[in-house]
């Protein structure tokens, strides 16, 4: 029931007009509002699992937004997650400092890093980059690995610090994560309307017409994954915060196509319902599910095989005569 | 008519051509400023293709072309732009996404220097232009008479409108030069008409505006130079009144007029 009234929420805000803006942003303020009570009903491990949604909702957001601005897929977005929350454990560990100085170095890392690859791919789409970025979630496991001096290898690194000192770590891990969901999300609103954000949206629709405004196909390519990373950089620092822990293990290769999955889920929107129901699904289904094992790949295909059609029903709708879908 | 070197937008001995068919032969114009030129020819004349190399989509095999004196050989679409060179599209390039106004918005994104930061955080500078664009595009829409679609989506609006508001988005930046390509193309009598005054009234002494059409009527209600093209090669250049006149052209049109 709540999670199709998030979806609900989000589609009115898609297609706002007058009198259901309000609707929208009532029904989006209600819910933060909820977010925000949370902690007072869950505790322990929910709370935890909650915390890690929210941090994957992010991750999410950064999948959503290469479909919606760039048009690509990217099976290796867990690259630059764990270059974010690698940066979190690897300044704690050697230089002793929180989140408030790796947060916004997750994000600088994971731009640079969105920039070296997507230079030299500026003329790669569709199924092209999309192979290429699996490169990067098949190298990374081999990186962490291999780089043990710093990575901690197998065992992984802790991250121990709070940033807020004596507030417990909980809280701190909810709090912390919802907070620049909530802040991430407010940005991509911001985003949409910027020049920036339009341009990209043309280069995607007409890319002719954007050349001739000016609009470079390979600016575009570049921008918009270069973004997308660090945005993804930034999840995985709140990843890493959130759950106290980097290893190996949750960057495998499947991560990168998770998170792919989660995007498809919240129908590649980009609003705070849709990134919650998204991350939510890649968090709490294996989490809860763990028991099912084996059959947590088969539940993914079911969901993804659903929603695109779900998603499909409301576009073949449209050609049936008399009704009009929105 | 001689023509002072580095005035205008000028082409000079275009060719180009498509594996074994000769597209443009040494083709040749000068688009003087505050000069509405036309460029007339049956369909697969090449009016496209010599458009196209003057936007720089395509590059000749041989010629130069240049823009207020300065060479544009090498140049791709997006630095001709740089130049103050736009253009529209013959089929609509607008974006479904997108409401009318923010489709003329990304007309202007040369002229925005807000930079990255503020496309994800508001800052006061970054809302001043955007204040700035806005009016600028709605200042653009208002002069072809659609300034009341601004807000909706190109999906909900008539042909008629999306061509106007093509032509909105070229002049939105305040270019140097407007290439439009056959910009009538789908409209009706009316429209065609608003269109015709909408361009008139947006000509100024500086301003290099080319229009490409099959549409004779148009042409010569509109422009007051015109060159033909016939087969890929220029056949006569000249006024309305000498185009009229001319018998290359009559031949070339006379099986069009009887069509019509």
């Amino acid at each position: 029931m709540a999670v199709s009234d998030l979806a609900h929420a989000s589609k009115v805000s898609a297609s706002a007009r007058g009198g259901h803006v309000d609707i929208a942003r009532l029904s989006v303020l209600a819910l933060v509002a909820v977010l925000a009570l949370l902690p007072l009903l869950a505790g322990g491990f929910l709370l935890y699992s909650l915390s890690l949604s929210i941090a994957n909702a992010v991750a999410v957001l950064s999948v959503s937004m290469l479909v919606r601005y760039g048009g690509e897929v990217s099976i290796g977005h867990s690259f630059f997650v764990a270059l974010g929350a690698y940066a979190v454990a690897i300044v704690e560990h050697r230089l002793g400092l929180s989140i408030a100085v790796s947060l916004p170095l997750a994000i600088l890392l994971g731009a640079g890093g969105g920039f070296i690859f997507a230079f030299p791919s500026r003329r790669l789409s569709g199924i092209y980059l999309a192979v290429a970025t699996m490169a990067l979630a098949l190298a990374l496991p081999e990186i962490l690995i291999g780089f043990e001096k710093f990575t901690g290898g197998f065992e992984g690194l802790y991250i121990a610090q709070d940033l807020v000192p004596g507030v417990s770590k909980a809280l701190q891990r909810y709090y912390v994560t919802l907070v620049v969901l909530i802040v991430v999300c407010l940005a991509l609103a911001h985003f949409r309307k910027s020049a920036q954000g339009l341009a990209l949206l043309m280069a995607q629709a007409q890319p002719r017409a954007a050349e001739a405004m000016g609009i470079t196909r390979s600016w575009a390519r570049i921008s918009i994954f270069t973004v997308s990373a660090a945005l993804a950089s930034l999840a995985g620092a709140l990843t890493g915060f959130a759950s106290s822990t980097v290893s190996p293990n949750s960057f495998t290769f499947f991560s990168g196509v998770f998170l792919l999955v989660g995007s498809v889920v919240s129908l590649n929107r980009l609003s705070l319902p849709a990134a919650l129901v998204g991350g939510a699904f890649i968090t709490l289904v294996p989490t809860y599910l763990a028991k099912a094992g084996d059959w947590v790949p088969i539940l993914y295909g079911v969901a993804l095989v659903a929603v695109t059609l779900a998603a499909n029903a409301g576009d073949l709708r449209r050609f049936v005569p008399g009704r009009r879908a929105r | 008519m001689t023509v002072a070197a580095g005035s205008g937008l000028v082409a000079d001995g275009i060719s180009l051509g498509f594996g074994g068919l000769q597209v443009l032969s040494d083709v040749s114009l000068t688009l003087r400023p505050g000069v509405i030129t036309g460029l007339i020819g049956p369909n697969g004349a090449g009016k496209t293709s010599l458009f196209n190399c003057l936007t720089g989509l395509y590059r000749g095999q041989r010629g130069h072309s240049s823009f207020a004196g300065r060479p544009l050989d090498g140049m791709g679409p997006a630095q001709r732009a740089g130049c103050g060179i736009t253009r529209s599209f013959q089929n609509l390039a607008m974006c479904p996404d997108l409401s009318l106004l923010e489709n003329v918005l990304v007309g202007l994104t040369l002229k925005r220097r807000s930079g990255w930061f503020s496309a994800f955080v508001p800052t006061p500078a970054q809302r001043a232009e955007q204040q700035d664009t806005e009016r600028r595009a709605m200042a653009a829409l208002n002069e072809l008479g659609i300034a009341s679609a601004a807000h909706q989506k190109p999906s909900d609006l008539p042909p008629g409108t999306l061509r106007l508001a093509e032509i909105a988005r070229a002049i939105a930046s305040e270019p140097r030069a407007i290439l439009l390509d056959e910009p009538a193309a789908g409209l009706n009598a009316v429209e065609t008409r608003d269109l015709i005054r909408a361009l008139k009234r947006l000509m100024r002494p500086d301003l290099v505006l080319l229009v490409v059409e099959h549409d004779m009527d148009l042409i010569m209600e509109l422009c007051e130079h015109i060159y033909v093209l016939n087969f890929g090669k220029m056949i006569a250049d000249g006024t309305p009144a000498e185009i009229r006149a001319h018998p290359d052209v009559i031949r070339v049109y006379l099986g069009d007029d009887a069509d019509d």
